[in-house]
């Protein structure tokens, strides 16, 4: 059963024009949003124009990090190989503190789960999970 | 009430259903379309609309022998069966067509042990979307570990449970009452009685989303006739009418990010179902509610206004779903019971109840009936009565 062994690669992401900042953003450890340049709107997912303005000038930009717990589920069970030997792991729906309803989707690591609750405050933590993937998640925040 | 035509249904069917039939598409197709005719009295040359969701609507038109096809559509992204119902019911309604054959072919999804394994990509396009290379806006999701249904789900369950307090045991209520309607419908798969002790001892898969609170994947075929009034009057089965609609979508695809996961589609679609009729959720006899995740179920109650916001689990608690309760809910004992069908069975069964055709499980007296499919970024609901 190779494909189930610890070794499985993760599901990789391709970055194309519109995503390419955020990778490249990941890989210098700072997580990057899209954002309109004419009025100031974060856009996530990325898209080729402003859906607030219609503007076309849209640029990644780094954020905080900063973001709150809105909900979360344990995952339990694997749905591709190379998760069969990291579950339970924490899914979440972060707030991003820039601006509000801006969510985004990760892991919350380095908490209990019983200390998971709505509105927690969390920071980003880029945590390498292969020597070719490495994800920003989010723990706590400390102070 | 609709504008134009009023729109009736007059027969409804499904093919085999189960794991693993080895049946196509085509052959799921047909039997659902026969079963629907029968049903109806009606033969293939009466239909001339047809609306898929899971096949194409004019490789079904060919292989059903029907020609000319005055009108026809397919979805994909779309809230599956209430899509396909209420493209007809447009359809009938304006004249494009007169009567029309509405469609939700499903073929089995693959297991979580496959996916696992790695082996479930094979042969199947929306599955192989999870192991490709993570491109589009599932860079955003796959190599996150997230981007499966239960995933999203055990996320609305918990902010449900989160924002309101609702209770595991809550859902479990939920699960054991479809449970017992289950045990009265001869085509349900799963018919032996649950207890909460059950309930609580199953598996987790995307916590606090239990295996028992999924739908259950199988490969099925529904149809369900839809025509005017005037013809169906002329027909062998009770009249049973379309009252009230919506459909309704409030945002992109993206179910992981929704900004409010307790208030989704189903409140929108609940708001415009209420606006086309002088009916209300008082006057509504039974309610089939799509439970693809029990949370949804839930999500609908409180849309629908049976219950006020966040009171899905005390109303379910106190056993107003089930049968002999204030409003029987999913009385064929719902997806997870009768197997995945992506709402078809809720429309199916609310038709059923409204002809009294229900046996050990029919409610006395029903008149007004309300189905349901999906939640989240888009949403469907249809409100019929006895002719
Ligand atoms: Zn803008």
């Amino acid at each position: 059963m190779s494909s189930t062994e610890p070794s499985a690669k993760p599901p990789m992401p391709v970055p194309d024009e519109l995503t390419q900042f955020f990778w490249d953003g990941v890989a210098r450890h700072e997580l990057c949003i899209q954002r309109c340049q004419t009025c100031g709107h974060y856009i996530h997912y990325p898209k080729t124009i402003c859906r607030f303005c219609q503007s076309r000038d849209l640029a990644g930009e780094r954020v905080s990090g900063k973001a709150t717990l809105y909900s979360w589920t344990i995952a339990t069970q694997p749905f591709h190989p190379f998760w069969v030997d990291k579950i339970p792991y924490t899914l979440a729906t972060v707030e991003l503190v820039e601006q509000p309803r801006l969510m985004f989707m990760s892991q919350v690591i380095d908490c209990p789960e019983e200390e998971l609750e709505g509105g927690l405050p969390l920071e980003v933590a880029f945590v390498e999970m292969s020597s070719e993937l490495t994800l920003p998640l989010f723990r706590p925040a400390r102070g | 009430m609709v504008t134009g035509n009023r729109v009736a249904i007059v027969g409804v069917g499904y093919s085999t259903v189960g794991r693993n039939t080895g049946l196509s598409p085509d052959e799921l197709m047909i039997q659902a379309t026969m079963a629907s005719l029968a049903d109806s009295g009606l033969t293939v040359r009466d239909i001339d609309g047809i609306t898929s969701v899971g096949t194409e609507p004019l490789n079904d038109a060919w292989m059903l022998g029907i020609e000319p096809l005055n009108w026809w559509a397919s979805g994909l992204m779309v809230p599956a069966f209430a899509y396909s119902a209420l493209s007809a019911i447009a359809a009938v309604a304006s004249g494009f067509c007169h009567t029309a054959l509405a469609l939700r072919m499903i073929q089995q999804q693959p297991s979580g042990a496959s996916m696992a394994a790695g082996t479930a990509a094979r042969g199947n396009p929306m599955v192989a979307s999870y192991f490709a290379a993570a491109a589009g806006d599932r860079q955003f999701l796959s190599p996150f570990g997230a981007g499966n249904p239960t995933q999203w789900a055990g996320l609305l369950t918990q902010r449900h449970m989160a924002e309101f307090g609702t209770t595991e045991e809550q859902f479990g209520h939920h699960v054991i009452a479809q449970r017992y309607h289950a045990s009265l419908n001869d085509d349900a798969i799963f018919r032996d009685p649950l207890t909460m002790d059950e309930y609580l001892a199953s598996r987790y898969v995307s916590k606090p989303l239990r295996i028992l609170d999924c739908d259950y994947p199988v490969d099925s075929g529904a149809a369900v006739i839809f025509t005017t009034e005037e013809r169906a009057r002329d027909l062998q089965k009770p009249v049973v009418l379309v009252e009230s609609y919506a459909l309704t979508a409030i945002r992109d695809l993206n179910f992981e990010i929704l900004e409010d996961m307790v208030r989704t589609a189903p409140a929108e679609s609940a708001r415009s179902l209420w606006s086309r009729t002088d009916l209300e959720p008082s006057d509504v006899d039974t309610a089939h509610l799509y439970d693809g995740f029990s949370v949804i179920t839930f999500q609908w109650l409180e849309a629908l206004g049976f219950c006020p916001p966040g009171g899905a689990g005390p109303f379910v608690e106190a056993g107003n779903t089930r049968l002999g309760g204030s409003l029987p809910v999913n009385t064929d004992g719902g997806a997870c019971n009768v197997g995945r069908r992506h709402g078809a069975n809720f429309c199916i069964e609310a038709t059923r109840q409204l002809r009294g055709e229900c046996g050990e499980r029919q409610v006395e007296g029903a008149d007004v009936s309300v189905w349901s499919t999906a939640v989240g970024p888009f949403a469907g609901a249809v409100l019929l009565t006895r002719g």
